[in-house]
């Protein structure tokens, strides 16, 4: 459907500020042609503002934005060939489903014979065959969120901006569209820049992801790639629980640090770009990869030397195919996640002993 | 960030000055025709009347001393007491209505309110005619308490304060009653029952809860009830007769019976600064509302 | 106590509606004199009333009046509203505070006022500068019912619309106006109505060519009591109850209250 080769989206120094305080401050992001890319972070973050800049919607106070190599950093909304996707869909109410979709090529004015073609295979695209004539009131959720899709996709823009697009709608049609969309960006292969504060969102759909804080970017990465190696303690914790060590530096080479942690033990790490020793450290361990296992039955034989630990089960909560642990240990608390055994969960109060590979440890910036 | 923010920044990033196009009409009709005859107003008022016309070349107080004469001043009495006991009986008429209607489903609510609204929307000159035909001395009241035998002597019930008062009461209730049901509507419910297990009767839940949290909402509405009673002009024109004139009617009078303007202007001045002065307080009420300090 | 509370409201209403309803009760009367009407109906002061030129005139004056300047409050009231929600520039508060300010300031010294102002400048009795003043007497009710109707619209409607190449203009026209439309016709009725009522300003400022129909009832109350006068009043009270009717159903009496 996309005729012309993708465009890619560059947005330098980006500033805008509401009042005194920076909503986006200073954002660097590079979109490669054809890349699903999404803005992860929490609300108040600047995301929804970041969008808004690059839609046109706002105009930033300081900055750059391209899309497709051409500077559009002043050009008004109506001008930008962007496709935008809104929370509560802004379709038209006065207007029926092709009406809508059609809107968009009567502005850009696209002849008129070429306009009916165009919106039942915009249609079709979002599996909305048939439905042309429909009020959007007339349609549910899911339905309304495609004909959005459709009224953005069939102006062939070139760079497609969605804005929580999945957030109203309940959590089993989530996932449908989900995929759906992801199935879509693939096909058409538009550039696509989605905003949310939805993990699970942000991970299945995206080829890349940039976290978001108070107006900057933590960190930009595939998803695998921030989730296992955070940049800084902010991004380890907002893409789920981690469990935290402080510790020293004790030596660097080679790229990688030997960290104390909290006189607990020494593991051997990916260092941080311009760690030295002596240096503070942060290290962190998601959930899932410590290892538990009765303290009674017999060490297991993949637990490195430096690794067993002795602790004892504090709390236990079922997530059905998962079980969450809470384990006491020398008088702090860690977080496990683990398959259940076959007898069951391990009861609270039982003895365990906790061990991990090194390779799953990340240092984190403060 | 807010959506207002945004909104503010779209239209006026994009237009910059644009947003006047879409407010310069209204703009330049209130400015030409609002503010500019009030100013001109507020000067001709500040010159003296000469048999030759408004002497523009000379200032003075004169027309606003002449206010505090004996007559204009029993005139401004009178307005003051009317207004005053007009707003005392809405307020006071004001609880049971509002009681009852908040009482009522959605629908009677939304058909007992156009009711009690109505005398708002018809027009004061034609309900003030209907008044005439009851309250006159061949009008309703007087016909059926004569043929009842119950009097001799018509009772004189307009061309009176009693006229005004009675005219002018129904129209300018539903600026104590809206705010008073809005508010009543607003209390949480459990704060009756909260009251009533702690041992309060109804009337006492009434006095003691009920009264003073919807207090600011029924001051607000009193005051802009009291500046339109005093500042109306058809009803106590034509309910109240040659003798009982308020001021509203002098200023009538001496603009187009005697045409002394300065004066005229001067009386115009005067009734704007009171209702201004009033509404100011009303709204100064309005925004404490109930956060204001609590029993 | 409930009882006691309805029959209080009772009375409460039979007193507020009561001169509204005699005086169309008794434009049915017979009689020369007024009497209400209670075994014999008769329409014969509506058929004197069609006689009275001076009825007519006024009644198409008020028309005209109410027509135009509903339709001009509309039109500004939809700009100023537009131009307050959509673009919030400063002093908006100021603005909305003299837009609104006919609803405040007393009518007895927007009439004084204009008496004086038009004689000034020479328009004393001339018909665009009545017309001029009942727009700005009505255009409160236009910028209020207007806000009201694209506050509660948002502005994502126009964006999406933008980002589809529409020009602000475009985005207006075939989004943000078709989606007020209630609240166009419902600040059209309303200005018509209040334009309608209005007998204060007009009294003051009109002359004598440009009576309306309830400034000429006020100069004929003192005169000329017969019951053609409740035949017009009769006709204005049919009039204003159908408006009001049609407001309700659209849901913008709430303007009122604020």
């Amino acid at each position: 459907m996309v005729a012309t080769a993708p465009a890619g989206l560059e947005a330098s120094s980006l500033v805008k500020r509401f009042g005194g305080t920076a909503a986006v401050d200073g954002i660097d992001v590079s979109v490669r042609p054809g890349e699903f890319f999404t803005v992860l972070g929490p609300s108040g973050c600047g995301k929804t503002t970041f969008l808004r800049l690059v839609a046109g919607i706002l105009t930033p106070d300081s900055g750059r934005i391209a899309i497709g190599g051409a500077d559009v950093s002043q050009a008004p909304i109506w001008a930008r060939r962007i496709g935008l996707v809104f929370q509560n869909y802004a379709l038209f109410p006065h207007m029926t489903v092709a009406q809508n979709v059609a809107f968009g090529l009567a502005m850009r004015r696209v002849p008129r014979a070429e306009r009916g073609p165009r919106v039942e295979r915009a249609l079709a695209t979002v599996r909305l065959e048939g439905y042309g004539r429909r009020k959007p009131s007339e349609l549910s959720g899911g339905q309304q969120q495609r004909v959005a899709l459709a009224r953005a996709i069939v102006v062939e823009p070139d760079l497609l901006l969605l804005d929580e697009p999945l957030s109203n709608l309940d959590a089993r049609l989530r996932e449908d569209m989900r995929s759906e969309l992801a199935d879509l960006q693939h096909r058409l292969g538009i550039t696509t820049v989605l905003v949310t504060h939805d993990i699970h969102e942000a991970f299945s759909l995206s080829d890349r992801v940039a976290v978001m804080r108070a107006g900057r970017v933590e960190q930009v990465g595939a998803p695998t790639e921030i989730y296992d190696r955070p940049a800084n303690r902010f991004v380890a914790g907002f893409l789920g629980p981690v469990n935290e060590w402080t510790g020293q530096v004790q030596r660097v080479q080679g790229g990688v640090a030997e960290i104390m942690l909290d006189g607990l033990r020494t593991c051997r790490v990916a260092a941080l770009p311009g760690s030295a020793a002596g240096d503070a450290a942060t290290v962190v361990l998601r959930p899932e990869r410590l290892a538990l296992a009765p303290a009674l039955a017999t060490p297991a034989p993949t637990m490195s030397a430096a690794g067993a630990l002795a602790g004892r089960i504090d709390q236990v909560a079922h997530l059905g195919n998962l079980v969450n642990y809470r384990i006491a240990l020398d008088g702090r608390m860690l977080l496990a996640q683990a398959l259940p055994e076959r007898s069951g969960a391990l009861a609270v109060g039982t003895p365990v002993r906790l061990s991990w590979d090194d390779a799953d440890l990340a240092a984190v910036a403060p | 960030m807010t959506g207002a923010a945004a909104g503010r920044a779209a239209l006026g990033v994009r237009l910059g000055g644009g947003v006047w196009i879409f407010l310069g009409p209204a703009l330049l009709l209130m400015l030409a025709v609002y503010l500019a005859p009030l100013i001109d107003t507020a000067v001709i008022s500040l010159h003296p009347n000469t048999p030759a016309g408004i002497d523009r070349s000379h200032w003075t107080t004169a027309n606003f001393l002449r206010l505090v004469d004996t007559y204009y001043w029993g005139v401004l009495v009178r307005t003051l007491r009317v207004s005053i006991i007009i707003t005392l009986l809405s307020v006071l008429l004001a609880y049971p209505v509002a009681v009852w209607l908040a009482g009522l489903g959605p629908r009677g609510q939304t058909w007992a309110i156009l009711v009690y609204m109505s005398p708002w929307f018809v027009n004061a000159v034609v309900k003030s005619f209907g008044w005439t035909l009851i309250l006159g001395n061949n009008g309703l009241v007087n016909n059926g308490l004569r043929a009842l035998g119950l009097i001799d002597t018509p009772l004189r019930l307009m061309l009176n304060e009693t006229g005004i008062v009675i005219g002018l009461l129904p129209g300018h209730f539903l600026f104590v009653l809206l705010p008073l049901w809005a508010a009543l509507k607003g209390l949480d419910g459990n704060l009756r029952w909260a009251a009533m297990t702690l041992g309060a009767r109804p009337w006492q839940v009434f006095l003691r809860v009920t009264v003073p949290l919807t207090l600011p909402a029924l001051l607000a509405g009193a005051i802009i009830n009291f500046t339109m009673n005093m500042a109306a002009f058809a009803a106590p024109a034509l309910l109240g007769g040659t003798r009982t004139r308020v001021l509203s009617f002098i200023a009538y009078q001496v603009n187009l019976e005697e045409l002394n303007w300065p004066f005229g202007g001067a009386l115009a001045v005067a009734m704007l600064v009171v209702t201004l002065g009033f509404v100011m307080l009303a709204q100064g009420i309005t925004a404490r509302g109930l956060a204001g300090p609590r029993r | 106590m409930k009882r006691t509370l309805t029959f209080f409201n009772l009375l409460m209403i039979v007193y507020v509606v009561a001169p509204i309803i005699l005086v169309v009760w008794m434009s049915f009367t017979p009689s020369m004199r007024f009497e209400v009407p209670i075994a014999s109906f008769s329409l014969r002061w509506y058929q004197e009333l069609f006689s009275y030129d001076a009825f007519i005139d006024s009644a198409w004056l008020s028309l005209r009046l109410g027509l135009l300047s509903a339709l001009i409050a509309t039109a500004l009231g939809f700009l100023a509203a537009y131009g307050l929600v959509r673009g919030r520039p400063p002093g908006s508060a100021v603005l909305l505070g003299l837009f609104t300010a006919p609803l405040i300031v007393p009518a007895v010294v927007y009439g004084i006022a204009m008496l004086q102002f038009t004689n000034l400048v020479g328009l004393y009795g001339a018909f665009p500068a009545l017309l001029a003043a009942h727009v700005v007497i009505v255009l409160p009710f236009a910028v209020r019912t207007l806000l009201a109707a694209l506050e509660g619209q948002g502005p994502e409607l126009e964006w999406a619309a933008m980002s589809l190449g529409a020009r602000r203009r475009h985005a207006v026209l075939l989004v943000t106006l078709p989606l007020c439309l209630r609240g166009m016709v419902s600040a059209f009725l309303f200005c018509f109505l209040i334009s309608f009522s209005e007998v204060t300003v007009t009294l003051f400022m009109a002359g004598p060519a440009h009576q309306t129909l309830p400034v000429r009832i006020f100069n004929y109350v003192s005169d000329r009591i017969d019951p053609t006068m409740a035949a017009v009043s009769a006709l204005i009270v049919l009039v204003s109850v159908a408006l009001v009717l049609v407001l309700n159903r659209l849901g913008a009496l709430g303007t009122v209250r604020k």
